[in-house]
C-alpha cells in the first residue's frame, strides 16, 4: 500500500512523484465510489430517524407550553 | 520546488489562502450562534445541529462534484467559448484550469508535493459555500426538516453558487465576456444567490405558527438571546475579513498574463485578475461596514438586531465594487443598501406573507441585487476583466462593466440561480410531504423529546445539595 518507502530516493528521482497517499494512481475512484455510498447512506438513515422521531412527537399532541415543563433550572 | 524565491511566492499563497479558511470559518460560528439566539428556547438545539450539519454535507459533496462545476460551467455551456479552448462546451479538456484536473479521483484532489494551491483554493471556495447554505439556513428556522434543508444545503452550496461562480466569477466566465459583469466581493455571487434562493423556499415552505394574525397582520418574534446574536454577528463580521482576502490572489505577475512585452508588474489582483490591492479593500470594507452601521442604526430607530445586520448589509451591497470604489462612495453604496433591503423586507413581509426569521433574504439578497446594480453605474466603462486587454477568441473582446449587465447579472443570481431553483426544489420535497415538519411537533418544540430524556437528570441535579 505504501507509495513512498524510501523520502530520499523518492526526492532525488528525476521527475519527483507529487501523489504520496496510499494507493495512489490505483485506489482514487474506489474511494470516490465508497466516499459517495457513505454521503446517500447516511442521508437515508438519518432522515428515516428523523421522520420516525417527529411522527412520534406529533401523536402527543403537546400544547406549545408543554416544554416549560422540562426545564428544570432557569 | 527548486529555488528558494519560487518557493517562497508558492508557499506565502498557499499559507494566505489557508489562514482565510481558518477566519472564515468564523463566519459558520456566527451564523450557528445568530441562529440559536434567534430561535426559541424549545428548537434551540435542532437549529443548531440543522446548521452545523451542513458542514459535512456542503463539504463532501463540494469534493465529489461542486469543485468540479466550478472548473467546468464557465462557458454555460454553449453561451461564450472560453478563452482557453476556443469552445462553447463544458471545460473538461486538457487545458491548463480544465475541470478534468479536479474530478474527484484525480491526484490534485488529495496531498500532491507538486500542487501547494489547490487543497487551499478548493477550501476557500468551500467556505464560500458554506456561507451561502447557511444564509439560507436562518431564514427557514423552527419549521424544515432536518432532511430537507440538507438537500437544499447541497443544492445551493455545492450545486448553484457553483455554477454562478463559474458564469460570473471565472476570468473565463460567459457573463464577464458578454455582460460585462463584476462582483469582486460577492454581492450577487454569494449573497444574491442565496438570498433569492432563501425567498423561494419560503414561497413554498410558509411562515411560522403564529407570525401572522388572523387578520394577517405580522407579529415580531424577536430574538430570544440578542447578547448570542451580537456576538454572532461579531463574529459574521471578523469571518468577512477572510471573505475578502480570499476573493483575492495575493501577488501574481500581471507583465505576462496579459501578454505585455518586457512589462512585470507584480500586485495583488481580485478574482478577476485585475489589479487592486489588500490596503485599498481594507478602506472600503470598513467604510461600508460603517455606511450600513450608521444607516442601519437610524431606519431601524437603534434596534440593535437589525443595526448589527445593516452592517453587514452595508458591506455586501458595496462587495461587487470594492476593489475600485473609493471609500466613501464604498459607505455611501453601503447605506443605500441597507434602506433598501430594510424597506423591503418589511414591504414583503407584509405583503407576500413571508417569514424571513433573521431578515437573510433582506440583508443578503436585497442588498446584494442593488449593490450589482449601483456598480453598473458607479464602474461604468471599466474593464470586466484582467484579460479584456487582449483580443479573444473573434477578435472582440470582453465587455466592459455596464449597467444593464450589471441588472441581467442580478436577475440572474437572485432569480435564476437563486429564487427559481429554491422554489422548485422545496415545491418537490413538500410534495414527498419532506419539507416541514409537522404542526404538533412545530407546536411543541422541536426538542421537546430531548428535553424530556434529560428531565430527570436535569432535575436531580438542579435540586442536589451534595
Amino acid at each position: 500500500m505504501a507509495t513512498v518507502t524510501n523520502w530520499i530516493d523518492h526526492l532525488s528521482a528525476e521527475e519527483v512523484v507529487g501523489a504520496v497517499y496510499p494507493g495512489a494512481g490505483s485506489m482514487e475512484t474506489t474511494l470516490v465510489i465508497i466516499g459517495v455510498v457513505l454521503w446517500l447512506g447516511w442521508h437515508v438513515l438519518t432522515a428515516k430517524s428523523e421522520s420516525d422521531e417527529l411522527d412520534r412527537l406529533s401523536r402527543k399532541r403537546h400544547g406549545p407550553n408543554d416544554h416549560k415543563s422540562n426545564v428544570t433550572e432557569w | 520546488m527548486t529555488d528558494q524565491l519560487g518557493a517562497l511566492t508558492t508557499i506565502f499563497t498557499e499559507f494566505y489562502y489557508w489562514v482565510t479558511v481558518v477566519l472564515m470559518f468564523l463566519i459558520h460560528v456566527g451564523f450557528c450562534m445568530y441562529e440559536v439566539g434567534a430561535s426559541r428556547y424549545k428548537h434551540h438545539q435542532h437549529t443548531l445541529m440543522k446548521n452545523t450539519m451542513l458542514i459535512p454535507l456542503v463539504t463532501v459533496t463540494w469534493f465529489f462534484f461542486g469543485w468540479w462545476i466550478y472548473w467546468a460551467f464557465p462557458t454555460g455551456p454553449g453561451i461564450a467559448p472560453s478563452i482557453m479552448n476556443e469552445s462553447t462546451a463544458l471545460i473538461t479538456d486538457e487545458s491548463t484550469f480544465s475541470a478534468k484536473w479536479y474530478l474527484a479521483n484525480t491526484e490534485y484532489m488529495a496531498i500532491n508535493l507538486g500542487d501547494h494551491i489547490s487543497g487551499v483554493f478548493w477550501a476557500a471556495f468551500l467556505l464560500f459555500s458554506w456561507t451561502a447554505a447557511s444564509i439560507v439556513s436562518g431564514a427557514i428556522i423552527e419549521r424544515i426538516t432536518t432532511f430537507a434543508f440538507g438537500i437544499l444545503a447541497i443544492a445551493i452550496g455545492s450545486v448553484f453558487w457553483t455554477i454562478d461562480a463559474a458564469w460570473g466569477w471565472h476570468f473565463d466566465g460567459w457573463m464577464l465576456k458578454i455582460l460585462g459583469y463584476h462582483d469582486a466581493y460577492a454581492s450577487g455571487v454569494i449573497h444574491a444567490i442565496a438570498g433569492g434562493f432563501a425567498l423561494g423556499v419560503l414561497c413554498v415552505l410558509g411562515p411560522r405558527i403564529g407570525k401572522f394574525s388572523s387578520s394577517g397582520e405580522p407579529r415580531n418574534i424577536g430574538p430570544r438571546n440578542p447578547w448570542l446574536v451580537t456576538v454572532g454577528l461579531f463574529l459574521i463580521y471578523t469571518g468577512f475579513w477572510g471573505f475578502y482576502a480570499a476573493c483575492n490572489i495575493p501577488i501574481f505577475d500581471l507583465g505576462p498574463e496579459y501578454g505585455m512585452e518586457g512589462v512585470t508588474y507584480w500586485t495583488a489582483t481580485n478574482i478577476y485578475v485585475t489589479p487592486t490591492t489588500l490596503s485599498g479593500i481594507t478602506f472600503n470594507f470598513l467604510m461600508s461596514l460603517s455606511g450600513g452601521l450608521l444607516a442601519g442604526y437610524w431606519i431601524a430607530k437603534g434596534d440593535p438586531f437589525w443595526t448589527y445586520s445593516s452592517g453587514l448589509a452595508g458591506v455586501i451591497c458595496a462587495s461587487a465594487g470594492n476593489d475600485l470604489y473609493h471609500p466613501i462612495q464604498a459607505m455611501i453604496i453601503g447605506m443605500i443598501g441597507v434602506v433598501i433591503a430594510y424597506k423591503l423586507h418589511y414591504w414583503v413581509e407584509r405583503k407576500f406573507k413571508i417569514d424571513d426569521a433573521v431578515g437573510a433574504v433582506a440583508v443578503h439578497g436585497y442588498a446584494g441585487f442593488v449593490g450589482l446594480v449601483i456598480c453598473g453605474f458607479v464602474l461604468n466603462g471599466y474593464p470586466s476583466s484582467g484579460y479584456s486587454v487582449g483580443a479573444m477568441w473573434d477578435g472582440t473582446t470582453y465587455a466592459s462593466i455596464n449597467p444593464l449587465g450589471q441588472f441581467l447579472g442580478a436577475i440572474i443570481m437572485f432569480g435564476v440561480l437563486g429564487m427559481l431553483p429554491g422554489y422548485v426544489i422545496a415545491k418537490v420535497l413538500h410534495g414527498m410531504g419532506k419539507l416541514r415538519i409537522p404542526r404538533d411537533v412545530e407546536i411543541a418544540g422541536l426538542d421537546y423529546e430531548m428535553m424530556e430524556s434529560a428531565k430527570k437528570d436535569e432535575r436531580a441535579v438542579s435540586s442536589a445539595t451534595r
